[in-house]
């Protein structure tokens, strides 16, 4: 009991903390500072025995609230955690402090409503996580839209107000779709079974044609796979990236992506299980699609930046690819997918952006040579380059095996029965990972090998708090290569679950 | 004789503060007082009307014209209670003058309207309710565009007047009855003469509610009027024609043609007032098309049937209202024709943060952005139209709503991506308008944590 309170503590924390910055005085910008850092911090902590309690044999929720909030609807303040949603909440805590520390020396102007947008999106991204009603999902869902609109329009850099606006109205209208098809979906609950309810749990018992089940999936999909991004929903985050300031790329890659596949994961595909069963062979082409084509154009891109955006549309791409496996090792490499990439995503942004401070470009070829410059910036930037290509004992690696072995398992049957599509599927995603050692290391050897050379030499390298930014993020990434039993294991049931909602049928008629 | 004294007691305090205040003026070389003295009589008649409803009290003091309920004195309420940030805001246009009687003659229809059982009551009220809006819009002195506008609005209103008493003179024709049911039960039949009467009066309702293609006067009175005008023209009036409405349809569920009536134009105006409002430079010309938009929303909710339908369409406007004034309560300071530009608002987060803020939360709202009131009462709406079989026409202005996020969106971007304007005026809201703020603020964080609260009440 007491340690729901805490998860109320936990997600409300970060509007405390607004509230508190808007009574330091706008000059006393060390303190604005000082302070969001130890809020964050102070929110890791508690978050992280949460999650140390978290008890992985135990299915449901766990450290649960439910309070009536609009009862004429059937709306209540639900929030809890699972296996679903544990790790995650563990990745956007986890990054709080070091978003705000990050921006130590990169935000002067406006700190104060910095920091509070920082807040507000990590309040938002947090409610989203461990909101179990849907409506409160939505809700949540919804107000990370401005924020971030906020950080990327105010602290963005030339092509800001286009970005910001692109984003917006990218993330907007797969909103307002999704908002139609809850509507719908609730509505159709509360005719089928009587019930008028908006949670998860009450929602998958939902039974709808094959025709609505479409429709709804699709408009649900569009809205998750816009924010994953999927191919060809993907050309807002390249702009969005590249015009953000570091906090603002850092959130973005770090969690704000997993949102869609947390939502695919979720919503989309267990509480429509036939329709989901039905376009997954579509929903694997565009992974893969994903995973090929957002490499091939990391690997022609001259913008640092951008080379890491398109790389995570690839990297996102085998978490779907995961996720449509419906195999468990699939399903669970795809969870560990998901914060493989917020950590070494987030990495690499944090230390593109510190390069960034220094010397105010992101040309790939104005740089060369780092290595020489900067060799305590170039041994952290090989090692998150390492993570992020997947090599073994990193979390990349464990997260990519896991969903290509998923992959594998579940096309192999089907291949043997003659369908050789999911195997080709299968077989193309492996060149991903292939490309993606190809494009980082062709950032890595023009960046910090060959002649020395950067704009504002000389450069100075990595202060103290650089260091310890970086440092934390290698050492977990590699606590997840080493060690990726124990996130495993908190997660297997809600994996076993996902599997099982979305292979049963869940027609009008069928019995489960 | 005790109901027509309590039943009518918010009527009553209205009517005596209209007599003060006529008697000053004529009393007095430089009448003073108009503002406090209004406030009071405002201020007394919500609480007298809250009273009542508390006390659940209900009577029919004329039979057959006008009987109170106690939902209604909350109507009558909540309606006063929105005069009175507009009071605040209208001493900076209005110092002394007829303003203040004449917006008391305007709550006074108002409040008759609510009450209504006859065509006869209903037609009282809201003339009596449109009429001292004609002459507020001319008020503005110094504005060359204000009788136009004002001739404009008495056109376009007359006739909207003229198509509704002809629609009633129809219905009565059929029915040989005023009272309002007569309305409802012509909703359901396919006598050609009863459709024509509907289709006069929803018309009549359009145009008063400035639905496309009948809304070309609300950009022009908007922008002729004085901010505290338009303010109280986009609010109030909007919500008395919409509860005029809403008192002829009842809870009768539309069917056949009707359906495409109430849905067609209503989503025209949706994406024309979107659309159109993307173009504007003016902050009241940008409001009336986004006017345009919200009227379409709310007659969406006729589709719906039932009690839902009532609920959907008072909790948009109270939302609606309480976001739109806060808005207007926090335009900076400065001369009538600067505060209208939005190029002013640029730069606003580092003049007034309080004011930015402000404004930016009622553009959110307005847009229907969460956890903003403005998304539940799009929801509520919506909700009803789905579960009213009309998923199509949901998705339709759901659409259509999107394409309104651009220009809310458009509005903070000058507040707080803008660099400041040199010369600017520092100052944000001064005392009344900021009192006038945080009146509409505190509903507003209501309406966003408790909505269930609130429409459980309706």
């Amino acid at each position: 009991m007491a340690d729901a309170g805490l998860l109320n503590v936990v997600l409300f924390l970060p509007l405390v903390a607004i509230v508190l910055l808007v009574a330091v005085p706008p000059r006393e910008e060390g303190m604005v500072r000082g302070m969001s850092f130890w809020v964050m911090l102070a929110q890791f902590a508690l978050t992280a025995w949460l999650y140390a309690r978290f008890d992985g044999g135990v299915g449901g929720l766990q450290f649960e609230t439910r309070l009536p909030w609009i009862p004429g609807w059937g709306v209540y303040y639900q929030i809890g955690l699972d296996g679903y949603n544990v790790l995650l909440v563990l990745l956007t805590a986890f990054l709080g402090p070091l978003v705000v520390a990050g921006a130590f020396t990169a935000v002067t102007k406006d700190v104060k409503l910095f920091y509070a947008m920082v807040f507000l999106i990590q309040f938002a991204m947090m409610g989203a996580f461990v909101a179990q009603d849907l409506f409160l999902f939505y809700l949540f869902w919804e107000t990370m839209m401005i924020p971030m609109f906020l950080i990327i329009g105010i602290w963005g850099g030339e092509r800001r107000l286009y970005a910001t606006y692109k984003f917006v109205l990218y993330t907007a209208f797969g909103s307002i779709l999704m908002l139609a098809a809850v509507i719908y979906l609730v509505y159709s609950l509360q005719t089928t079974t009587g019930v008028t309810s908006f949670a998860f749990a009450d929602l998958y018992q939902a039974k709808l044609p094959l025709s609505a089940q479409t429709l709804l999936l699709i408009a649900f999909g569009l809205s998750f796979a816009i924010k994953v991004p999927i191919v060809p929903l993907h050309t807002w985050l390249p702009d969005a990236h590249v015009e953000a300031p570091t906090t603002g790329s850092v959130i973005l890659a770090g969690v704000l992506l997993k949102m869609g596949t947390y939502g695919f994961m979720k919503l989309g595909f267990p509480l429509f299980p036939d329709a989901t069963q039905m376009l997954i062979p579509l929903i694997m082409v565009l992974a893969v699609v994903s995973i090929v084509y957002g490499a091939c154009l990391a690997l022609v891109q001259n913008d640092i930046k951008k080379i890491i955006a398109y790389s995570s549309i690839s990297h996102l791409g085998y978490v779907m690819l995961g996720l449509a496996s419906l195999d468990l090792l699939g399903i669970q490499g795809a969870v560990i997918q998901m914060v493989s990439h917020g950590l070494t995503a987030a990495g690499l942004f944090l230390i593109v952006g510190m390069i960034y401070e220094r010397c105010h470009t992101r040309e790939l070829a104005a740089y060369g040579g780092l290595a020489k410059l900067l060799p305590v910036y170039s041994l952290f930037f090989m090692i998150l380059t390492l993570a992020s290509i997947g090599l073994p004992t990193t979390s990349g690696f464990t997260g990519e095996f896991l969903v290509l072995l998923g992959a594998f398992t579940a096309s192999w049957p089907q291949y043997q029965h003659g369908n050789t599509l999911p195997l080709v599927l299968s077989v193309t995603a492996v060149s991903g990972v292939v490309l993606g050692a190809l494009y980082m290391l062709r950032l890595a050897q023009h960046f910090l090998f060959g002649t020395a050379k950067a704009p504002h030499l000389p450069v100075a390298d990595l202060d103290l708090r650089e260091k310890l930014i970086l440092a934390t993020i290698v050492v977990a990434v590699f606590a997840l290569g080493l060690y990726p039993d124990e996130p495993m294991r908190k997660t297997e049931l809600a994996a076993k679950q996902f599997q099982q909602l979305v292979t049963t049928a869940r027609l009008p008629g069928s019995t489960p | 004789m005790s109901e027509v004294f309590f039943g009518m007691l918010p009527e009553h305090l209205l009517l005596l503060g209209i007599v003060l205040l006529l008697t000053l003026e004529i009393a007095s070389e430089k009448p003073r007082g108009g503002l406090p003295l209004s406030l009071v009589v405002v201020g007394a008649a919500a609480v007298a009307a809250t009273w009542l409803y508390a006390a659940g009290y209900s009577a029919v003091p004329f039979p057959g014209h006008y009987s109170v309920t106690a939902t209604g004195m909350l109507a009558k309420a909540v309606v006063l209670a929105l005069g009175i940030p507009v009071l605040l805001l209208a001493r900076d246009d209005f110092p002394e003058g007829p303003f203040y009687p004449l917006l008391l003659s305007s709550l006074y229809g108002f409040c008759l309207l609510l009450s209504s059982d006859s065509f006869l009551t209903l037609f009282l009220g809201l003339e009596i309710m449109s009429l001292p809006v004609y002459v507020l819009v001319l008020l503005a002195f110094g504005r060359p565009e204000g009788p136009e506008a004002a001739l404009k609005y008495l056109v376009l209103g007359g006739t909207a007047t003229a198509m509704f008493l002809m629609g009633v003179s129809l219905l009565y024709g059929g029915s040989a009855t005023l009272a309002l049911s007569a309305f409802a039960s012509a909703l359901g039949s396919h006598d050609v003469m009863a459709t024509a009467a509907i289709v006069l009066v929803v018309l009549a309702f359009f145009l008063k509610a400035a639905i496309v293609p009948f809304h070309a006067w609300a950009p022009d009175a908007y922008e002729g009027a004085s901010l505290t005008v338009t303010a109280y023209m986009a609010t109030i009036i909007k919500a008395g024609v919409l509860l005029a409405a809403l008192r002829l349809f009842g809870t009768t569920p539309v069917s056949g043609r009707m359906v495409e009536l109430l849905a067609i134009l209503p989503l025209v105006s949706i994406v024309w007032g979107n659309l159109a409002a993307m173009r504007q430079h003016s902050f009241r010309r940008m409001i009336a098309y986004s006017s345009i938009a919200h009227a379409g929303y709310l007659f969406y909710a006729f589709l719906g049937a039932g009690p839902g339908r009532f609920q959907a369409v008072v909790f948009y406007l109270v939302a609606y209202g309480v976001t739109n004034i806060l808005a207007f309560a926090s335009i900076p300071r400065g001369d009538d024709a600067t505060r209208d530009r939005l190029e002013n608002l640029e730069g606003l987060f580092q003049r007034d943060p309080y004011a930015a803020v402000m404004i930016g939360v009622a553009m959110l709202s307005l847009a229907g952005i969460p956890p903003f009131p403005g998304f539940v009462a799009k929801f509520l709406i919506f909700k009803n139209v789905i579960a009213a079989g009309y998923t199509a026409y949901a998705v339709l202005g759901l659409v259509g709503s999107y394409l309104g996020i651009y220009f809310y969106l458009r509005v903070i971007q000058k507040m707080f991506m803008g660099a400041a304007v040199p010369g600017a005026v520092r100052a944000g809201p001064g005392g009344l308008a900021l009192a006038a703020s945080v009146l509409c603020l505190i509903p507003t964080i209501l309406l966003a944590l408790f909505p269930g609260w609130v429409f459980g009440r309706f």
